[in-house]
């Protein structure tokens, strides 16, 4: 048995509106579930979700010294970054965090040739 | 119509009615009580007779006055009624097929289509009140960009409520927690997607956000003992306030158990008001704090005011129980 990598996704799947991938039930519950518990973060308050290049990138804002111990430590986080407003509203801290997203992209899904 | 998930199981049959003389009379007492804004709905506003006459006092009494109507009857003859509203929206539960089956008439999205378009060319900011069945959330995005084609500028986007008929639709209609994250990541990208001038509003929020925006119950909640309580505005208490076509005063939604009734504005009276702020009040006000308090736990996707309302219902069969036992 030969496990093929699968094949380049087609590129109207590519250009298809997140918002429709998303709204399809070809994306298991399961898979629905995974990414907002991901997205979902105690204590920042999620405003904006966009596809990026590391899957999608998603905007928060808090009101306090964002706590984000664990944010390593969850699945397919790529990036994060934290702006204090400062002078400007000392109590408005802007963090936007990069995930990526596999589900989204279809990886993992290895085609097998059976002989 | 008679949609097969409408909440107050309205039909053409049904011919029960504020009168419009004791409605304008408890709108009247309500502005002394602090409410702003009238929003009429239904069944269908646009059936009721004296319509016009209760708009005009309202906008005389210093109301906002919005409508939600499924755009039937929203035609160049109700234009002087129209013309009154702050604010209108045409309601949708999805795409052609699946809003015409759920409301039992092949017409029904073409002819809501139609009102919006034409309400939206007259310069009228409108809006659409989308509904959606669980089978419908994959409607969404295609609904979405066609209704803003038409002119909508503001999408308030919510899962059927399981209430009044529509708790006879089939169990697959209804949602789990999947199909709350579902359809709360739609509307995010949707957020992204659609012109940055039109509004995307979802009831859905997350627990740890409402739970940081309890603030908006400190009216309700706020340490106050019972002599405080009475001098307060009831909108300062209960917001919303619903008006049902029997008469009888809800807080939160039109379906709350009736075991929190405010009362009725048959006989209302600033009396009757103050009774329920000092002896009523404190049933809603453990409620709400209780429901406050249970969103300090996992970071689920709440919809907060059905929420609520389930939660009414649960109490009074508690109580129900407690008493038989």
């Amino acid at each position: 048995m030969i496990a093929l990598p699968q094949d380049p996704i087609p590129l109207k799947d590519l250009s298809e509106r997140l918002s429709k991938r998303l709204a399809n039930f070809r994306l298991s519950d399961a898979v629905i579930k995974g990414i907002a518990e991901r997205v979902l973060i105690d204590g920042l308050s999620l405003v904006r979700f966009d596809p990026c290049i590391y899957g999608i990138c998603a905007d928060y804002f808090s009101e306090k010294v964002p706590q984000l111990d664990g944010l390593a430590a969850r699945r397919g986080v790529k990036k994060w970054e934290v702006f204090p407003y400062g002078i400007i509203d000392w109590d408005l801290f802007h963090v936007t965090i990069a995930y990526n997203v596999d589900e989204l992209e279809g990886k993992g899904q290895l085609r097998e040739f059976n002989r | 119509m008679a949609c097969l998930h409408c909440y107050s199981e309205s039909d053409p049959q049904r011919k029960q009615a504020l009168d419009p003389g004791t409605l304008c009379a408890a709108l009247e007492l309500l502005r002394a009580e602090g409410y702003s804004v009238i929003s009429l709905s239904g069944g269908e506003p646009l059936v009721y007779p004296p319509l016009r006459a209760v708009v005009e006092r309202g906008r005389e009494l210093g109301f906002r006055v919005t409508m939600i109507t499924n755009g039937l009857l929203a035609t160049e003859r109700m234009d002087p009624v129209l013309s009154l509203l702050d604010g209108i929206a045409i309601s949708f539960d999805g795409l052609a097929a699946t809003h015409n089956a759920l409301r039992v008439r092949s017409d029904a999205f073409a002819r809501a289509c139609g009102a919006l378009q034409r309400l939206a060319a007259h310069g009228r900011p409108i809006a659409a009140a989308i509904s959606l069945t669980r089978e419908a959330i994959a409607d969404l995005p295609d609904l979405a960009d066609h209704l803003v084609s038409l002119g909508a500028r503001a999408l308030q986007i919510r899962p059927v409520a399981r209430a009044g008929r529509a708790r006879s639709l089939d169990e697959t209609s209804f949602y789990g927690a999947s199909d709350y994250a579902r359809l709360y990541l739609v509307v995010l990208a949707l957020q992204r997607e659609l012109p940055a001038d039109v509004g995307v509003h979802c009831d859905l929020a997350p627990a740890n956000g409402l739970w940081q925006q309890r603030n908006a119950y400190a009216g309700l909640l706020g340490s106050c003992d019972r002599v405080c309580r009475e001098d307060r505005l009831l909108a300062d208490l209960v917001n919303p306030l619903v008006i049902t076509e029997t008469g009888s005063l809800k807080p939160i939604a039109y379906d709350f158990d009736q075991a929190f009734d405010v009362a009725s504005i048959d006989g209302l009276s600033f009396e009757r008001l103050r009774h329920y702020k000092q002896q009523d009040l404190p049933k809603l006000q453990a409620l709400i704090g209780g429901a406050l308090a249970a969103l300090q736990g996992p970071n689920v996707l709440v919809d907060w005011f059905d929420h609520c309302t389930r939660l009414s219902e649960q109490s009074h069969l508690a109580a129900d129980q407690a008493s038989v036992g």
